[in-house]
């Protein structure tokens, strides 16, 4: 069998700043190693996202357990672990009397790329976030999307295994935006890079993760497979009508749903695996029902973050579960 | 093929060792110090006194040269212990002044910036961060101190022969060591006080500071308790002690070597104190 390594691997993982408390005996493992898969990291302020990025990057030691790195210590083979990675702090980070190509050259050097090849993967790179006509400029004329993408460019010159990046579409205008999780998804389908994303915007990680993390007061109360749940998730329909829909439930079994009415003519089905939703418009037009509504009902990933907060007592794909069920 | 054509890919060739990344910041720090008018200005005309001493070496080691000066001061311009440390009070003052000068603008752009997180999140330590910018300022004072010296001193050797080396090798060797010892301390504080203030012209300010504000106090320690080894908290005298032993010249009156030694090394450990203090990656507020 192969011998899978996780990109996180945490063992009872406890961190203390000062005499708090801030990690309390966190145990999990994210993602594969090698796969290119993003790992969004989610939780309110507070929560220890940013001392849970910090320890893996070996600013902060744990005060128990381990934490691993594809596979590598964090605490005690830093070296090791950190030229594996590659990181984008949420805040601003660089040297403003640099241009972007001498930055990211020397970010590059200081990861062990020779000189000449440091160059030429500054230039590429910073052609690759969007900044090659401006990559003669100092970093402190950049507009705040620039330093952005600078600071995505020096977190990836030199090919890391791992990108980290902080709140990467923060102070973004939506179109930066848009093109910043287009290079992420990039990063991770056509350079197969991992990537641990950790953002507030449950949209941009449902975007562009495979897999969330949720903490909440230093623990991790939720973890999810998103694609899984994509998957899943297709499966509940809601359906609303016009027209006589008391057979409706009668005909159901005949492409193997099931399904509730929730009166006036408002449907919550459950398709079985392989029947997808064109079988419904099938049906309903058989039973000449006119159809004003017909929705994949999935649950999105702030319904999954407020119920792993307890703010919803469940979310909707499960309710619609029951429904199955019953 | 234009590189904006040929699209990124990741880098998968070999890496350099350890040293050749060490030295990756000390190369790109001296290329921006160098950018600087007043720091090469100032380099430049610290030349000057090496030059001249060279004259001098040059006049002592041609006898026929000072056929028609006095006897009394043919035997007072020799080259000796008091000829380098004369030497070396000069260029320590220039030294200061470029520390002063180069120092702020290695460390508080970084973390004005926020630039440490980024370098600390790559195979480098704080130590390696903190010796890297250490080197930079060695390695610039280097330029403007033991370096001239040591070619001031093997012109000597030149002119006056093997014999002169035999008897007057420790010369050499006291002015690099004492000349180390020196630019160790500038270095420290410039880092130190580029580390604590963002703005580099204060952080010069406040590096100068520290060498006459210590020289004061130690004065008024001396003068209110009446005392001599106040001067032992004022680097700028205990390393004046410390070369004096060196180089073999008559101490002046207060704590011996030894004692300004030690002061030093406290001086110098006090100082890396403070310097890792700050060169952390993130601030923690306990």
């Amino acid at each position: 069998m192969m011998n899978v390594i996780p990109v996180v691997e945490l063992e009872d993982l406890k961190v203390k700043l000062g005499r708090r408390e801030i990690l309390h005996g966190i145990t999990c493992r994210l993602g594969v190693s090698g796969t290119g898969k993003a790992i969004g990291l989610l939780g309110p302020n507070g929560a220890g996202k940013s001392t849970l990025i910090l320890t893996l990057l070996g600013f902060l030691r744990p005060s128990a357990g381990r934490a691993r790195i594809l596979g590598v210590d964090c605490a005690h083979s830093v070296g090791d672990a950190r030229s594996r990675i590659g990181y984008m702090p949420e805040n601003d980070s660089f040297i403003g009397d640099m241009t972007a190509v001498a930055f990211v050259r020397q970010m590059a050097e200081l990861s062990g790329l020779p000189s000449e090849a440091a160059l030429e993967k500054a230039h590429q790179v910073l052609f690759h976030v969007g900044l090659g006509e401006a990559r003669y400029r100092e970093l402190r004329t950049y507009s705040l999307g620039m330093k952005q993408m600078a600071k995505l460019a020096q977190a990836i010159v030199h090919g890391p295994e791992l990108v980290v990046l902080d709140e990467p579409t923060n102070g973004l205008d939506p179109a930066a935006r848009r093109r910043m999780l287009k290079l992420i998804v990039e990063m991770k389908n056509e350079q197969g890079m991992n990537v641990l994303v950790c953002s507030h915007l449950l949209r941009d990680i449902e975007q562009v993760c495979d897999e969330a993390v949720i903490m909440k007061d230093g623990a991790i109360v939720h973890h999810c497979d998103l694609e899984q749940e994509r998957r899943s998730n297709r499966s509940f329909v809601e359906l609303e009508v016009t027209g006589d829909d008391r057979r409706l439930r009668a005909a159901l079994p005949e492409i193997g749903a099931e399904g509730v009415s929730e009166g006036f003519g408002r449907w919550r089905i459950v398709l079985p695996p392989g029947v997808d939703v064109n079988a419904i418009w099938t049906l309903v037009g058989r039973q000449q029902l006119l159809v004003r509504k017909l929705t994949h009902r999935r649950d999105t990933l702030e319904e999954i973050f407020l119920k792993a907060m307890g703010h919803l007592a469940q979310t909707p794909g499960e309710a619609g579960l029951e429904v199955g069920q019953s | 093929m234009a590189v904006y054509k040929r699209g990124y890919r990741r880098y998968s060739g070999p890496l350099t060792g350890r040293w050749a990344r060490f030295l990756v910041l000390p190369r790109y720090a001296w290329r921006r110090l160098y950018r600087q008018r007043l720091v090469l200005l100032l380099t430049i005309v610290s030349f000057v006194w090496p030059m001249l001493c060279a004259g001098f070496i040059y006049l002592t080691n041609h006898a026929e040269l000072l056929q028609g000066l006095d006897r009394e001061f043919r035997e007072f311009i020799q080259v000796d212990g008091r000829f380098f440390s004369i030497f070396m009070y000069v260029q320590a003052g220039f030294a200061v002044f470029l520390a002063a000068l180069a120092g702020p603008g290695l460390i508080a752009p970084d973390l004005a910036n926020n630039a440490l997180p980024l370098y600390f999140s790559r195979p480098l330590t704080r130590w390696s961060y903190a010796l890297a910018r250490l080197t930079v300022l060695v390695g610039m004072l280097s330029i403007v101190t033991w370096i001239p010296g040591l070619m001031l001193f093997w012109l000597q050797v030149g002119l006056a022969g093997g014999s002169w080396f035999t008897a007057n090798w420790s010369l050499g060797a006291g002015m690099v060591a004492g000349f180390l010892v020196w630019l160790l301390i500038l270095s420290l504080v410039a880092m130190a006080s580029s580390a604590y203030v963002k703005w580099r012209v204060v952080a010069a300010a406040v590096s100068l500071a520290f060498f006459f504000i210590l020289s004061g106090v130690a004065e008024m320690i001396d003068n209110v308790l009446r005392v001599r080894w106040g001067h032992i908290i004022d680097p700028a005298w205990a390393v004046n002690q410390v070369w004096r032993a060196l180089l073999g010249v008559t101490p002046t009156e207060g704590p011996g070597a030894t004692a300004s030694a030690l002061a030093l090394a406290v001086i110098v450990l006090l100082l890396v104190v403070v310097i890792e203090r700050k060169l952390r990656p993130v601030e923690i507020v306990s």
